[in-house]
């Protein structure tokens, strides 16, 4: 999200908390009439319960700490309500309508741009004591006490239930261990004695609680009860009142008592474990030491086959070993992969803050379906997604008026697609129905006529290209284009293209793979420096003195030469690779590597290839070394890294490539 | 006194900030980058990150000499940056006085494109403190 300027969230930040507040007012005020009729709405709350968590979340996001504090303190007693199976007490409701209003307020001074005031410390003390005595206070109809669900063993479990079958009441008493009732001489002791002679004690728990003027030594003591006395004696066991004297109806199922709640309801029949993405890097980054470590080992093999020694024992462990670096590579990836709709998700966010209501609507429609891809992959993609949402929103979809006089729907429409690609690849499309992108304006721009999708890219995708003269409030002066392509070609090792009609629309595609920590790759030599190439960008690799070649002229020395050949009935331009990242003296080239650039081969001319390898790429980061076509770095084992080059970027400077200047 | 890291290039004595170093590496080797600038000497993998190395003669325009195993690679971190500086040798830490620093000959400063910011006399040699951050490139602004 590092490319996403924060402010642009807040007009949709602001529109989401509103809603969700008077979601939550609504809700309250239901469980409110509930409560008066003596009934549970476990619905409302759980629903409640989700408002409060968006709200929390949301607000973390934005970093509005005051908000977030008043929604987790309230959503912990709805939490506890929704625990007891949707039964909220009366104030508790009162509470929560209080709480609504403070976030209300909060939200209003996010959007006056106003200082945020700290949460009313008066609400969240009343809503932490709410929560604890919520059991208590609650009245004493039967109610599910979920808190014991935690603290019994399957036996006791099993004492409740077979006396609640025989229809034999069970309660839970608390006693409060006082100055006074010691003075009395009512002790836990004698309570327990005392309560013994009325039923059964099943358990008995101590439990903390906040220090008042009833519970001075800011513990209590619950007693669990099989009896068949009346609440009357029951109370006067523990010192306590009628009132005090709380029937048990059921257990809650042992699972749904035992399932996380921390942070968000878990849908029941999966489990989860939240895992930091640092720890799967890490896991990753072992795994990658040890294929580091095969590679070094499997060259070993290969080095006492030479000597004439019989390896085929140690090949088999090899080939073992391989199979299983598999497996455990799928292992990692499937655990780092996310949802893409998950990925996609702040969007709607994003063009609902970025509409203007009455001039100009956009709806945007996803149809991710369930695909997945790698969550680092994700979170590199969003900014190049958000570039070209908002680009669609500023200058591809029309005003509304406008829309109305050619005939279209009155709303602009973006759709995000996506699918999966072959060779572990995503497929993904923006596509808008606005006016399509003019070409003649383009020209006019840049200067330079173009003829194809491809080449229009090209300019689009030119740093510093801009189709506006002025910056404007959600797209800038246009500037994203390039980022788009960096994110997706460089950044990602993967593809994009543009279709545009006009007046029909634009769609942008961006094929990028589901992971980029370990990739197969193509090494080969060129001018006796080491290089790898992706194995998917490559189409196919010749030997090039199989084929005639015929020297293309050049207009000046200072020229990248390029020759021609033929290639299953196509010419395909072939460009000396050596010379071209001035490398110095070849031995010859006699491979040529073929890659796709804008649906067009363009073969590389290198010495020759040494063979194929699945690597984990790292990133070039310091700029002294970030240069055009490098997209990356890795190690094949002898500690020196290797360059990853990116063949259809170094294609794009050929035209400008002269002798002599380094780039 | 702060302490220092001494090294060689050419005839020169130099010294950077020891707090501004990592650790040093020997040297063996770097891999070329085609289209990275020509002080570049390369990219070393350090500790799993990759570095670039920037070879000292170049950028002080010494003409290049032999590599020996005396060649270290001093490696620097400045602010996020990590870079190694590659040097004929490295071999003492020196404590040396900030407060005795004298700022370069006008003549030499101008020369040498402020790589160096300061003298300083130690055990009566004479050594020259490199700006760590303008040796490393932060005029360097391509990607």
């Amino acid at each position: 999200m590092s490319e996403i300027d924060i402010q642009e969230f807040v007009g949709g930040f602001i529109a989401e908390a509103d809603q969700l507040v008077a979601a939550a007012t609504a809700g309250l005020l239901e469980l409110e009439m509930a409560n008066d009729r003596g009934e549970a709405r476990p619905k409302t709350v759980r629903d409640l319960f989700r408002a409060l968590h968006t709200i929390k979340g949301l607000s973390g996001m934005m970093g509005i700490q005051p908000i977030v504090d008043i929604a987790h303190a309230f959503e912990t007693v709805v939490r506890a309500a929704d625990q007891r199976g949707g039964r909220i007490a009366p104030r508790a409701v009162e509470l929560g309508l209080i709480a609504m209003r403070a976030v209300a307020e909060r939200v209003r001074a996010v959007a006056d741009r106003q200082p945020i005031a700290a949460p009313p410390e008066a609400l969240l003390d009343e809503l932490a004591r709410v929560e604890t005595l919520g059991e208590t206070t609650s009245a004493p109809t039967p109610a599910i006490i979920s808190s014991w669900d935690r603290k019994l063993s399957a036996g006791e479990r099993q004492q409740i239930a077979t006396a609640l079958g025989e229809r034999r009441s069970v309660y839970t008493l608390t006693f409060t261990p006082s100055d006074a009732n010691s003075a009395r001489g009512i002790t836990i002791a004698t309570v327990r004695a005392d309560v013994g002679k009325l039923g059964e004690i099943v358990k008995v728990a101590p439990r903390a609680v906040p220090q008042t003027d009833d519970a001075p030594a800011g513990l209590v003591f619950e007693l669990l009860v099989i009896s068949d006395a009346t609440t009357s004696a029951l109370a006067e066991a523990v010192a306590s009142t009628p009132d005090r004297v709380v029937p048990l109806a059921a257990l809650e199922p042992p699972e749904l008592a035992t399932l996380p709640v921390d942070d968000e309801i878990s849908p029941i029949g999966r489990s989860y474990v939240r895992v930091e993405l640092d720890r799967l890097d890490d896991l990753q980054e072992q795994l990658s030491g040890l294929v580091v470590s095969r590679f070094r080992f499997e060259r070993e093999v290969a080095n006492l086959a030479a000597t004439g020694a019989d390896v085929r024992a140690l090949r088999e462990i090899t080939d073992a070993q391989e199979r299983q670096l598999r497996a455990l590579r799928r292992g990692i990836l499937r655990a780092r992969m996310v949802r893409v709709a998950e990925v996609l998700e702040p969007l709607s966010l994003l063009v609902r803050s970025l509409v203007k209501p009455g001039i100009k609507e956009v709806r945007l429609a996803l149809d991710v379906g369930d695909t997945e891809l790698d969550k680092a992959v994700g979170d590199r993609l969003l900014p190049a997604i958000v570039h070209l949402v908002r680009n669609a929103i500023d200058h591809a979809i029309e005003p509304i008026v406008e829309r109305e006089r050619i005939g279209k729907p009155r709303a602009g429409q973006i759709v995000i697609k996506c699918r999966q690609g072959a060779g572990n690849r995503l497929v993904l499309s923006v596509a808008d129905d606005g006016r399509g992108i003019d070409r003649e304006q383009i020209a006019r721009r840049s200067g330079r006529q173009t003829v194809d999708d491809s080449d229009l890219l090209d300019v689009l995708t030119t740093p510093g290209f801009s189709t506006r003269d002025h910056a404007t409030e959600t797209s800038g002066r246009g500037l994203g284009m390039d980022i788009v392509r960096r994110i997706a070609v460089r950044d990602l090792g993967g593809e994009l293209k543009i279709s545009t009609t006009p007046g029909a629309g634009t769609t942008f595609e961006l094929e990028v793979p589901l992971t980029i920590a370990i990739i197969d790759v193509f090494s080969f030599e060129c001018s006796k420096q080491a290089f790898v190439v992706p194995v998917a960008a490559i189409e196919e690799i010749f030997e090039l003195s199989e084929h005639r070649r015929i020297e293309g002229p050049v207009a000046d020395p200072g020229r990248l030469p390029i020759s021609i050949c033929e290639r299953r009935g196509r010419t395909v331009p072939i460009i000396p690779l050596g010379m071209m990242l001035r490398l110095g003296e070849t031995a010859g080239a006699h491979k040529a590597l073929v890659v796709r650039r804008g649906g067009e081969p363009l073969a590389f001319a290198v010495d020759r290839m040494l063979g194929r390898h699945e690597v984990v790429v790292r990133p070039i980061e310091d700029i002294l070394a970030r240069v055009p076509g490098v997209a990356g770095a890795t190690d094949l084992g002898d500690g020196r890294p290797t360059l990853l080059l990116d063949l259809v970027e170094l294609g794009a400077s050929i035209t400008t490539w002269r002798a002599g200047y380094s780039s | 006194m702060t302490l220092h890291v001494a090294f060689r290039v050419g005839s020169g004595e130099y010294a950077v900030d020891a707090r501004d170093v990592l650790h040093l590496e020997t040297f063996t080797q770097a891999t070329h980058v085609p289209g990275a600038p020509e002080f570049v000497a390369g990219l070393v993998q350090v500790r799993g990150k990759l570095v670039p190395v920037v070879d000292l003669r170049t950028r002080f325009g010494v003409t290049a000499g032999q590599r020996t195993l005396d060649n270290r690679v001093i490696v620097v971190k400045v602010g996020a940056r990590v870079a190694g500086l590659l040097v004929d040798s490295a071999r003492d830490i020196v404590q040396l006085d900030e407060s005795t620093f004298e700022p370069p000959p006008e003549l030499v400063g101008d020369q040498s494109a402020g790589f160096i910011k300061a003298v300083a006399s130690s055990a009566q040699r004479l050594l020259l403190i490199v700006d760590v951050p303008r040796v490393i490139g932060e005029e360097v602004r391509h990607a």
